[in-house]
């Protein structure tokens, strides 16, 4: 049995917005162990990103948050903001979506990992960068040397991709965030990525928070569908993805166009106003009037297999 | 965002205070800003609250005359100045190409010529005169805004939605006035503020240095002729000081506000990119 | 019914020492109508550059472009500008494809003032029909593009372009940047009205799964011109050209593995 290296309780995470309170994660458990890949499968609005922000604290400074985040027997929601620098970066790093922001325009590549260094291993300049070199060639970076000197904007959107895991392999963290690395990549650049990580996930945990599909079927162990806020379905990628129990889980893989692009009636709900009782009801073909009443919990479909739904209580 | 409110009411309502100043001028005078009424360089009393100048006429009357030409200059400058700008501004933004190069090329030229000087030699060319200054300001001042909104033309042109309309078969001059002139008008109106402070500064210097349309009050001669017939000499700070006062307040609301404008436009144009 | 014959567009930077980017690089096809064709190939292609030349909106450097009979590359000015209504372009993202300042009756309207397809009731009326047509009410109308989803936005867009009833159609990664669910919706749309419009389309994704499901034929692309083109099962099947065979092959079936996988 592996260590558990992450152990999220009862995490809430709130936005105060003029129009009400935004319950982007509401009572959240979550456990992932020290060589695993957790996929984190939802769509727009579902909170996903917002929880690997709340794991790392890096969400701003009027956001409410409750519960616990367990890691390396600390509660990283209790330690003070100096202890939270020393792991971010060092022991949880997180790679970015690959918003055309996410580098400093200004800075080489080769300074911007070199500096992820500097700050944690107190290394000199030049063996930041040496080592920042060794970084690009291990995220598979042609001609890495010259490239350490360009710019961000000289770099495709698969290159700058490969740049941020780069950065967020700087001091080899034990836990490893992605948000959406996928994301707007052709389909042979992002099978390059997916690659890669199948390297660099086997010496980690990992939570990779993701709307694509096919890229958890092809990295993850475990899966969570996450959707307005909670787990719909979570338990091993194999069960999930190939006989989901939840109703909208077999709806996203239904609304594949491989799997004959059935969509989904209606829209996710606004985090703001949730609907009562089960929140995907409103849209879904299996519903019944228990549904609409009662708020439905986790219930066992199988070894390790959770999903929130009156089918299976 | 009460904070941004109250500075954006405050410093409207402190232009519009001189405003209706400008405005009620022959009501709110005292006596005839030309006219002799009383004894020269006399201290402030209860009939002359700023005293006289060297020819007898009410220094309080003749501030409250100036406003007229200050904000005059100001304002008929500055939208002269914004409209001309704007103009050259979409064209040039939207057709790009050759007609972006000519005119950006032939602005690049101009604008190393100072302003001011340029200004000074151009007005005694055409000989001082309120409506004269205005045009002139408007004219030289419009090649400075002509960049800006350039920029933000630009970066409109190529937007999807003006791609899309154009594909619909719309004409330019149809997206220029309905797509792009309203999309800039934030930016436009906030030139406008800061540009109408500036040219009042610049009208005030222009008066200062004699270049004032003689046959109107303008609070840069009343400085001048107040630091030039004795006012410095005598210590008549009453002669010298209101008018340079009056400018300066009238500048920091008119900056304040321009300030607020463009906090305005700001989470607007945040929320457009949405 | 639309007929490309040895297209080029090309872009050349730099003042002094001009170099020539050759984004369409002799490009031939034609397309039936009623028949949607998918281009695919990756970032950088020249997929965007084709759609946007063979509707003009970026000019192309040589060739001819043959929509039903007339050959639109010889138009110029007015007789131009009448012409594009027979034909339009979605663009990926629906919230840049609306003007943010309009309300949505107002972007419907639009096209329809602009060819002067009515007086105002007639404008209303057909707004109001299209509005359900693509699936959203009455209450949208007044709303701004920001307060809608991206999936509303681009069924808005979708209303917008239909408003005057284009024959050919140019999609170029519509649903890309929306989520899976909402993809299927909007696809869907796509497909039924594009019949019920009997409308010609050109489907560009880097997507091959969409483009699968939506196209009739498929061409695909590699640095500016065609390398392959055929029926949507033949090129799927037996893919012919390298490249398509690498295309296919890095196309997402780590769904199918997987159980594949679960079954040992």
């Amino acid at each position: 049995m592996e260590k558990v290296l992450l152990d999220v309780r009862g995490l809430k995470v709130g936005f105060p917005t003029m129009d009400g309170q935004v319950k982007a994660s509401d009572t959240v458990d979550l456990r992932i162990a020290s060589r695993e890949t957790l996929a984190l499968l939802g769509e727009t609005g579902s909170g996903k990103t917002v929880l690997g922000m709340a794991i790392l604290r890096l969400l701003q400074p009027n956001t409410i948050i409750e519960g616990e985040i367990r890691f390396l027997d600390r509660d990283l929601l209790t330690i003070p903001e100096k202890d939270m620098r020393k792991m971010r970066g060092k022991e949880i790093a997180i790679v970015l979506q690959n918003s055309g922001t996410s580098l400093n325009p200004v800075y080489t590549v080769g300074t911007q990992i070199a500096e992820a260094i500097s700050l944690h291993q107190g290394l000199k300049k030049p063996a930041a960068l040496s080592r920042a070199v060794e970084l690009l060639d291990a995220v598979r970076i042609p001609d890495p040397d010259r490239m350490a000197r360009e710019y961000p904007h000289q770099f495709s959107g698969g290159m700058r991709e490969r740049v941020l895991i780069a950065l967020a392999l700087a001091c080899n963290p034990s836990f490893l965030i992605a948000d959406e690395p996928t994301k707007g990549l052709d389909s042979v650049t992002r099978q390059q990525i997916l690659d890669l990580f199948r390297e660099i996930n086997q010496d980690r945990a990992v939570l990779f928070i993701t709307h694509d599909i096919d890229a958890a079927a092809a990295l993850a162990t475990r899966v969570a569908v996450m959707y307005a806020g909670e787990f719909a379905e979570i338990g091993p990628a194999a069960a999930v993805l190939g006989h989901p129990a939840h109703p909208y889980t077999r709806g996203l893989l239904a609304s594949l166009p491989e799997r004959g692009m059935r969509a989904i009636p209606g829209s996710a709900p606004s985090l703001i106003t949730l609907p009562e009782g089960c929140r995907f009801s409103p849209r879904c073909t299996s519903v019944s009037e228990r549904c609409t009443l009662e708020h439905p919990g986790l219930v066992r479909v199988g070894p390790g297999h959770y999903a929130r739904c009156m089918l299976y209580d | 965002m009460s904070g941004n409110n109250l500075s954006f009411y405050l410093s409207f309502g402190v232009v519009l205070i001189y405003a209706a100043f400008a405005l009620f001028a022959p009501i709110i005078a005292p006596f005839d800003p030309f006219m002799i009424s009383g004894a020269p360089l006399a201290s402030p009393d209860a009939t002359h609250l700023l005293g006289t100048n060297d020819l007898a006429q009410d220094i309080f009357s003749r501030l409250i005359w100036g406003t007229r030409a200050t904000l005059f200059l100001g304002i008929v400058g500055a939208l002269i100045s914004v409209t001309l700008g704007t103009v050259i501004g979409i064209v040039s933004g939207y057709y790009g190409g050759m007609v972006d190069e000519i005119i950006m090329r032939f602005l690049d030229v101009v604008m190393t010529i100072p302003f001011f000087p340029l200004l000074l030699v151009l007005t005694i060319f055409f000989r001082p005169g309120i409506y004269t200054s205005a045009v002139l300001m408007g004219i030289l001042g419009s090649i400075q805004g002509v960049r800006i909104i350039r920029s933000q033309v630009l970066s409109l042109a190529v937007a999807d939605f003006v791609v899309a309309t154009k594909a619909l078969g719309a004409r330019g001059s149809y997206i220029m006035a309905r797509h792009i002139l309203p999309g800039i008008l934030p930016l436009v109106g906030v030139k406008f503020v800061f540009s109408a402070q500036h040219f009042m500064l610049i009208g005030i210097g222009l008066g200062f240095l004699g270049m004032g349309d003689p046959g109107v009050v303008d609070w840069g001669q009343m400085i001048n002729r107040a630091s030039q017939n004795g006012g410095v000499i005598l210590g008549l700070w009453w002669w010298l000081f209101p008018p340079g006062l009056a400018v300066t307040f009238l500048s920091l609301a008119l900056a304040w506000f321009g300030y607020a404008c463009e906090d305005r436009i700001n989470p607007r144009i945040q929320m457009m990119r949405v | 019914m639309i007929e490309v014959s040895d297209l080029r567009t090309s872009y050349s930077t730099g003042f002094l020492h001009r170099t020539e980017i050759r984004a369409v690089d002799g490009v031939s096809f034609e397309i039936n109508s009623g028949e949607t064709l998918g281009l695919v190939g990756e970032s950088g292609c020249g997929k965007t550059t084709l759609g946007c030349s063979i509707l003009r909106l970026v000019e192309p450097t040589s060739g001819q472009v043959v929509v039903n009979g007339t050959d639109i590359t010889a138009l110029s000015g007015r007789a131009l500008r009448q012409f594009r209504s027979h034909m339009q372009m979605i663009f990926q993202d629906s919230y840049a494809s609306l003007n943010p300042r309009f309300r949505i009756r107002e972007s419907i309207a639009e096209p329809m003032k602009i060819h002067h397809m009515g007086d105002q009731s007639t404008i209303d009326r057909r707004v109001r029909e299209l509005i359900e047509e693509v699936g959203l009410n009455e209450e949208h109308l007044n709303r701004r593009p920001y307060e809608l989803s991206g999936g509303q936005n681009q069924r808005v867009v979708l209303a917008r372009v239909l408003a005057i009833r284009p024959e050919f159609i140019v999609a170029d990664e519509p649903t890309s940047a929306l989520d899976v669910s909402v993809q299927a919706q909007i696809l869907n749309l796509i497909r039924d009205l594009g019949q019920d419009y009997h409308m010609t389309c050109l489907y560009i994704s880097h997507d091959l799964e969409v483009v699968r499901a939506m196209s009739d034929r498929v061409a695909v692309m590699l640095k500016g011109q065609i390398v392959e083109i055929g029926k949507t099962t033949e090129i799927f099947d037996h893919p012919s050209h390298p490249y398509t065979r690498m295309l296919v092959s890095a196309s997402g079936h780590h769904m199918d593995e997987m159980a594949a996988e679960s079954m040992r």
